[in-house]
């Protein structure tokens, strides 16, 4: 059993029309069983960028501080807002600093950047980026996330319907495997501002 | 090196609280040949004079301006192998910036880690300070233009026009005349070769100055020769 | 049934591959002396139950984790005895690893008017033998004039199990049923083993199960409770247990036969006890 799969996720990124969202099941398991439904995977990097980490649990929150810490010191130092490709680039490196002995977390980034047109990226837990302009996922059925997006994805999907994409492709995803779900919550990235929702899931 | 007999810092204060060895080193930068930079609305200018002690050595393969990052350039004044260093160091820092976020440094980053290496020498055992100071053209990360200059004190300042070296006092109050807020980068290049020849001695030519400049939304580049030429034959 | 003899010893079965011995057995066809290993095709290697075992055994627990072959699998059912007869209650989800590949499943199976058995572990496995459990109840009803006893049943079944014990079987089931002694609860698995009990619960989510059990089960539980209880204890273990989940089927055995009560979603249920707390606490 891969240890990426101890606790259990399902994330999307998706690109809309001037804006991106992202969105994450709530559970963490430790194998089959449930111990919380109101865990949080998704996480705000500025008020235009946000990350999304499945996997080891541990190393999510771990990974988040060490990225948090260093997002902080390089606003400080150089008095300007890291943008999101910067963001996974950093994120990147920090995961193959740790290339023989990893974190075991397959991030996702999506954000706005300074023109705010949309970046979304994905990541293994070495840090080998992709960059997709339409969607990309991660967690424990990434089968079922890229089957749904597939099929319910358009391009140029304005705030509210890129929001019920995301709700949709996640619930269905989730519904079709054991160790995600339990709820959702939902970002809605845009330029005048960040829209979160929760997702009330199937609970078994 | 910091375990020898010497791992002293050389830089010390004296009794009324001055570190000689930087007023020394500003010396040998003011000894140095001049520099001069404009930073106009849409880009920036460096120009710097390398005449040469002897009519025998090829200028072709004398470069003071450097490129660091593709869209930032140093210049200096002062003791050319200390430069030598710092254009190495910088260098190496704007790999590593570009290795760990992605993107070309940018100039003001550039300069706070240049100047956090040349404060370094006036602290640290067994060095001395570095005899030269810097003019640093570049953008910034959102893209503006910048010009600064460092100090082998470590000391950094934003310039809208400056200049260092020899005559710096001269060239400084003639740039004062000529700057104003609205120049573009074409007149600013004028300018600069109009103040340098200010001071210059003998004849000044496209071979015995470089000058390079970077434009907004461009790279850095330093001009050739033919490049000087053309400017120089418009002015007169 | 002849259950001796050199032709029953394990992996005997092979020594004939090819020859004509195996092409006599092979047209008397399936459906008789199935309890007996010799019936199925095996793999033509040394030792077929190590092979079956190593490779295609679906046995408890996580034992096919890193086998190429993975079975439906990942369960929570109970079964108890009260003064009122007996409550069998299960979820329908269906895993293969994490991926949840249905979750419609009927994990009870009718074997007759008389006798429900239960399913968990290979869905395979669980099916087939409880069908030719009813095959063989049947039978014995058509020889003896009367219905066998769930002890007789139960007991069938624990033999094949430990005929083909070491085959990689994987099942963990309840046999009960009324018979002219009363209310029957067996646990029957693939090592052989037969137990008769007060409730048992089988699958991933049965420590779950257990506790709503031990807390609230009681002999003189009402009908209507004793449902209530099978119903909560499948809910408990559908939430907390990701193998687990879709809908709870119930059913009620009485001297009478077995009586389907209700197909109700887990996930309506999470809701329906969520108002229940909150009510409860108000007052």
């Amino acid at each position: 059993m891969s240890i990426l799969e101890y606790n259990g996720a399902a994330m999307i990124a998706m690109a809309g029309k001037d804006c991106v969202g992202i969105a994450a099941d709530r559970r963490l398991g430790v194998q089959l069983q449930t111990v919380a439904t109101d865990f949080n995977k998704v996480f705000a990097m500025g008020p235009k960028s946000y990350v999304g980490l499945a996997g080891l649990a541990t190393d999510v929150q771990t990974l988040k501080n060490i990225l948090e810490f260093r997002k902080n010191l390089y606003e400080l130092k150089e008095e300007r807002e890291m943008s999101p490709a910067t963001l996974s680039h950093l994120l990147s490196t920090l995961l193959y600093e740790k290339r023989f002995g990893p974190y075991f977390v397959e991030p996702i980034v999506a954000g706005l950047n300074e023109k705010n047109k949309p970046f979304l990226s994905a990541m293994d837990l070495i840090g080998a980026p992709v960059q997709a302009d339409d969607f990309v996922v991660s967690g424990t059925c990434t089968g079922n996330l890229y089957g749904m997006c597939e099929s319910l994805y358009r391009p140029d999907l304005e705030p509210e319907e890129l929001f019920e994409t995301i709700a949709q492709a996640l619930l269905s995803s989730v519904d079709r495997d054991a160790i995600s779900g339990w709820g959702g919550v939902v970002h809605i990235i845009t330029k005048d501002g960040v829209t979160t929702k929760e997702l009330k899931g199937r609970q078994d | 090196m910091g375990d020898s007999a010497y791992s002293f810092s050389l830089t010390t204060f004296s009794r009324t609280g001055k570190l000689l060895q930087i007023e020394y080193a500003l010396n040998a930068v003011a000894n140095g040949r001049t520099a001069l930079g404009i930073c106009a609305k849409d880009g920036v200018v460096i120009a710097t004079d390398k005449k040469l002690p002897s009519v025998l050595v090829d200028t072709a393969h004398v470069h003071k301006m450097e490129t660091i990052t593709p869209t930032t350039g140093f210049c200096y004044s002062g003791v050319g192998p200390d430069y030598r260093v710092l254009v190495k160091r910088a260098r190496k820092s704007s790999q590593a910036y570009v290795r760990m976020y992605g993107d070309i440094e940018p100039i003001s980053q550039l300069v706070k880690s240049t100047a956090g290496v040349m404060q370094e020498y006036t602290q640290r055992g067994g060095v001395r300070p570095f005899g030269v100071s810097l003019l640093v053209a570049g953008l910034d990360g959102d893209g503006r233009p910048g010009l600064y200059q460092v100090d082998p004190s470590g000391a950094y300042f934003g310039w809208k026009a400056t200049a260092i070296g020899k005559n710096f006092v001269s060239a400084k109050s003639f740039l004062e005349k000529r700057y104003s807020d609205d120049m573009e980068l074409e007149d600013a290049i004028h300018t600069a070769l109009l103040t340098l020849r200010e001071g210059f001695e003998g004849e000044m030519s496209a071979d015995n100055i470089e000058v390079g400049i970077v434009k907004q939304d461009g790279k850095f580049q330093v001009l050739t020769p033919e490049q000087i030429q053309d400017y120089l034959d418009e002015a007169t | 049934m002849a259950f001796f003899g050199p032709e029953s010893a394990i992996g005997s079965d092979i020594l004939d591959i090819g020859s004509r011995k195996a092409l006599t057995k092979r047209q008397r066809g399936i459906g008789v002396d199935l309890g007996v290993p010799g019936q199925f095709d095996v793999p033509n290697v040394p030792d077929p139950a190590l092979y079956c075992r190593s490779n295609f055994a679906s046995a408890c627990g996580n034992a096919d984790a890193g086998q190429e072959v993975k079975f439906a699998k990942g369960t929570t059912t109970l079964a108890f005895k009260f003064n009122g007869g007996i409550i069998v209650s299960v979820d329908s989800r269906s895993t293969m690893g994490y991926y949840i590949a249905s979750g419609t499943v009927k994990k009870v199976i009718e074997i007759n008017p008389f006798l429900l058995g239960t399913m968990a572990g290979g869905a395979a496995d669980c099916s087939f033998w409880e069908r030719n459990l009813g095959m063989e109840c049947r039978l014995y009803e058509l020889r003896n004039g009367r219905r066998i006893t769930v002890a007789a049943a139960s007991k069938l079944l624990a033999n094949v199990m430990s005929a083909y014990r070491g085959y990689g079987l994987s099942m963990g089931t309840m046999i009960t049923g009324w018979d002219e002694t009363g209310p029957q609860l067996y646990y029957v698995d693939n090592d052989g083993t037969r137990l008769k009990g007060k409730y048992f619960s089988v699958g991933s989510g049965s420590m779950y199960a257990y506790g709503v059990l031990d807390n609230h089960w009681r002999e003189d539980l009402s009908v209507e409770e004793a449902i209530d209880l099978g119903k909560r204890a499948i809910y408990h273990a559908t939430h907390r247990d990701a193998a687990s989940g879709g809908i709870n089927n119930l059913y009620h055995v009485t001297a009478d036969g077995w009586k389907y009560i209700h197909g109700i979603d887990v996930n309506d249920m999470h809701y329906e006890f969520a108002e229940e707390k909150k009510n409860a606490m108000s007052s």
